[in-house]
């Protein structure tokens, strides 16, 4: 590939993707995939009356073998990424430089020379579109070159149409779709979703592509903090409404990929919003029907996470979110109940506690670190309750725990002996 | 705002704080033996030197090349572990300092590199830099830091650059970043440090904003800044620590996030995170050390984030400031909080 002109590889990379404006995949290809593909890839020139020739032709020319490129899918072969890259920073470098200074000239009105700032004035429109044009490039090359996200942000939001936001949010997810980790990508759209937010008021479809954007890169680039991050980042854009409804779409999805932590991370963000809402306090006063409708989300999330953690033995992520669910429902439900509830609650927690510790004769790791998080589920909340109610556990399960802890984490005595001294008892 | 005064002497108190906790931190019956070495297997120091003194002339790499937008980061992580292996001299501080400058922009910003525009992460690499090489002053400290402070949001959060994102990551950058040139009274450190707790989760660890996953690089962050600030009292320091001590994994490894696999990296943010609440105890030091000395390329230099990939500077630095952390023979003591080396430290702060 050492003959390629890097300069014309820019060129055909550029006109790939104005020519299909739908590519919504992007990848990069090792040259040995690249031939078997390239095989039945569909020509990306004008049409030729030979198609035998042609085919031959490309094998021939290095830069027809660099892209491939086929229902909307766009693959690069990993042998040209370096001169691209250089060309495409090269270029996108020289336009940033032109760019600024001309927008400098505009707004510092140096008129020392009319003639030449008007002149200066009228190659902007074509600075800009190159300035877009060659981050795009270097975008799909490197994902994370922040300046060229920058710039993109400083060529848009000097504009009026709100159309370019979108195409922003459609190169972000291009820019995901290889990778989907890329911090500035993740950045890039929380910034458009501002703007947007600030030209119009229903962001109620954006908020809904945007949630499921997020659950199809989850679906792919598993535990990816980024992605869960941005859908947590949406729910404080979201109706009472709109978190039911998340809460209930996303479960399954939950069912199915159980030690997925930022899953259940986001469920918990979901299962805080109800309890923040200041609605939800009023309505606790003044619309007692309203509030059981919360009681009986919440009582429903603590069923099912039980359900969970009895089939899958062992996952972390399931006893991490039973330590939120049963806090708060101490403190939010339970607590402010007449009657015995917390004790009745703490009692149920302790039967799960005790079918979760028995151990089958031929020892399977998943038993043993599910007797693990049972007993650090129960220290746990032994440590966060109340002096009393803690001390009441320990004198319910103490010796259980002490007997588990010892025999499948002896690494971990120490948080037993951190959760006695809190609850006064040596 | 804050009293200029009042700050100096919290200041003056933070110092001998630290001093005291890394005395606490650090008894001798947790010293790792010499016994314990001949079985884990030994540092391959020389080679790590080398491996990052030839990543200098391997710029021109693809690699390389397609990460040039963070060099000065990765200048910050290679630096460091020289100076933590005692082998800074190796580099010539004059080309390093020049090129350095060449990354500010004229707001008084860093870039990732020349011609980037500037970033605060970028600009705390840059003031660590000039730090190992005790060269602080060759910086305009006003308009620097008079950058990060313009930074800083009504509610107390810091954004990362003018564009506006705000994380706790950008929290610690700054405060470090300002105390480091000890200009921390030109922001509010009282509202930046509100802002962090709120940041707290029910689990007692922290996220990048109000209500987002608790994740061992933003504790260390939080953490990090509350301990610049003389604030860890806002910390539950028990509950912190029980759940970073959860992460550790059979292997020894650490992990940053419950049902993640251990990664050498995390050595650095879980461990750094437990020394500054004291808690460093409740996880098994031996058992780390030797995760992280499987995870050397002991023939070429560098380490991997787990034992057998490849290897990179960003974990070898994390490599190797953990085994700093772990009081590693031979190794060059480093701050829990600033993430220099305590002599750096000491020569800015008792000067
Ligand atoms: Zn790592």
């Amino acid at each position: 590939m050492n003959n390629t002109d890097p300069s014309s590889l820019l060129h055909k990379f550029q006109f790939i993707l104005d020519s299909d404006p739908l590519i919504d995949e992007v990848g990069f290809v090792h040259p040995s995939q690249f031939a078997a593909i390239s095989d039945s890839s569909i020509s990306l020139d004008p049409p030729s009356s030979d198609d035998n020739l042609k085919s031959k032709a490309s094998e021939a020319n290095p830069i027809d073998m660099a892209f491939w490129c086929r229902d909307h899918k766009l693959g690069i072969s990993t042998h040209v990424i370096h001169p691209l890259y250089n060309a495409a920073k090269h270029a996108f470098m020289f336009s940033l430089k032109q760019y600024r200074m001309v927008v400098d000239l505009h707004t510092n009105k140096v008129v020392l020379d009319t003639d030449n700032v008007s002149n200066a004035l009228s190659s902007l429109p074509a600075l800009e579109s190159e300035i877009m044009n060659h981050s795009r490039a270097l975008l799909l090359l490197s994902c994370d070159f922040g300046t060229a996200w920058n710039c993109r942000k400083e060529v848009i939001s000097k504009k009026e149409d709100i159309m370019l936001y979108f195409d922003e949010l459609k190169l972000s997810t291009l820019v995901l779709s290889y990778s989907p980790k890329s911090e500035r990508a993740w950045i890039h759209r929380r910034w458009v979703i501002k703007m947007i937010a600030g030209k119009c008021t229903d962001l109620h479809e954006v908020l809904k592509n945007e949630s499921e954007l997020a659950k199809r890169i989850a679906e792919k680039s598993k535990m990816n903090y980024r992605a869960w991050n941005h859908r947590c980042w949406l729910v404080s854009y979201m109706s009472e409404s709109q978190i039911i409804d998340e809460l209930i779409n996303n479960r399954d999805w939950a069912g199915l990929n159980v030690a997925d932590n930022s899953c259940f991370h986001y469920r918990t963000r979901l299962m805080t919003r109800t309890l923040d809402d200041s609605r939800y306090k009023q309505d606790a006063i003044e619309n007692p029907s309203h509030a059981t409708k919360f009681y009986q989300l919440w009582k429903e999330e603590l069923t099912w996470s039980e359900t969970l953690i009895k089939r899958y033995i062992g996952r972390e992520s399931l006893w991490l979110y039973r330590r939120f669910l049963s806090l708060c429902w101490i403190k939010h439900f339970a607590d402010r109940m007449c009657g015995d509830n917390v004790n009745l609650f703490l009692d149920s927690e302790l039967l799960l506690f005790r079918s979760s510790t028995t151990i089958p004769d031929n020892v399977f790791e998943d038993y043993e670190s599910q007797a693990m998080f049972a007993a650090t589920y129960v220290m746990w909340l032994i440590k966060q309750l109340d002096e009393f109610r803690g001390l009441e556990i320990q004198q319910k399960v103490g010796e259980e725990i002490e007997e588990v802890v010892s025999k499948v984490c002896p690494n971990k005595s120490f948080l037993w002996d951190l959760v006695r001294m809190k609850s006064g008892r040596q | 705002m804050w009293d200029v005064n009042e700050l100096w002497m919290q200041f003056e108190i933070m110092i001998l704080n630290k001093g005291e906790s890394i005395l606490i931190t650090f008894p001798k019956q947790f010293l790792i033996g010499e016994s314990c070495l001949i079985i884990m297997g030994e540092l391959a120091a020389e080679q790590h030197a080398k491996y990052i003194l030839t990543i200098e002339k391997k710029k021109d790499d693809v690699e390389s090349v397609l990460m040039e937008h963070l060099r000065i980061n990765g200048a910050y992580w290679g630096l460091t572990t020289l100076d933590i292996l005692g082998k800074l001299s190796a580099v010539d501080q004059e080309t390093v300092i020049s090129w350095v400058m060449s990354c500010q922009h004229e707001s008084g910003g860093f870039g990732g590199n020349e011609g980037h525009d500037p970033h605060v992460l970028y600009t705390l690499s840059a003031i660590q830099i000039l730090a190992l090489f005790n060269k602080i002053e060759v910086l305009d400290i006003e308009k620097v830091s008079s950058y990060v402070a313009t930074l800083q949001n009504e509610d107390g959060s810091f954004s990362g650059d003018k564009w506006g994102e705000i994380d706790t990551r950008f929290s610690y950058v700054a405060l470090c970043s300002l105390a480091l040139l000890k200009k921390l009274y030109k922001i509010n450190v009282e509202k930046a440090v509100r802002y962090i707790v709120s940041c707290k989760n029910l689990d007692g660890g922290f996220g990048c904003t109000p209500g987002a996953e608790s994740h061992a690089g933003q504790i260390f962050c939080c953490i990090g800044a509350l301990a610049i600030t003389g604030c860890l009292h806002h910390v539950d320091k028990d509950l912190l620590g029980w759940w970073l001590c959860e992460r550790q994994v059979k292997s020894g490894g650490l992990n940053g996030r419950p049902e993640k696999l251990p990664d050498v990296c995390y050595s650095w943010w879980v461990l750094s995170s437990l020394i500054m609440i004291d808690r460093v105890h409740w996880i098994d030091k031996e058992k780390l050390v030797k995760f992280i000395l499987d995870c050397q390329d002991k023939e070429n230099g560098g380490i991997s984030d787990r034992p057998d990939d490849a290897v990179d500077v960003f974990h070898t630095y994390f490599g190797v400031a953990g085994l700093s952390l772990l009081e590693y023979p031979g190794l060059k003591a480093i701050d829990p909080a600033y993430a220099l080396p305590v002599d750096v430290i000491n020569r800015i702060f008792l000067n």
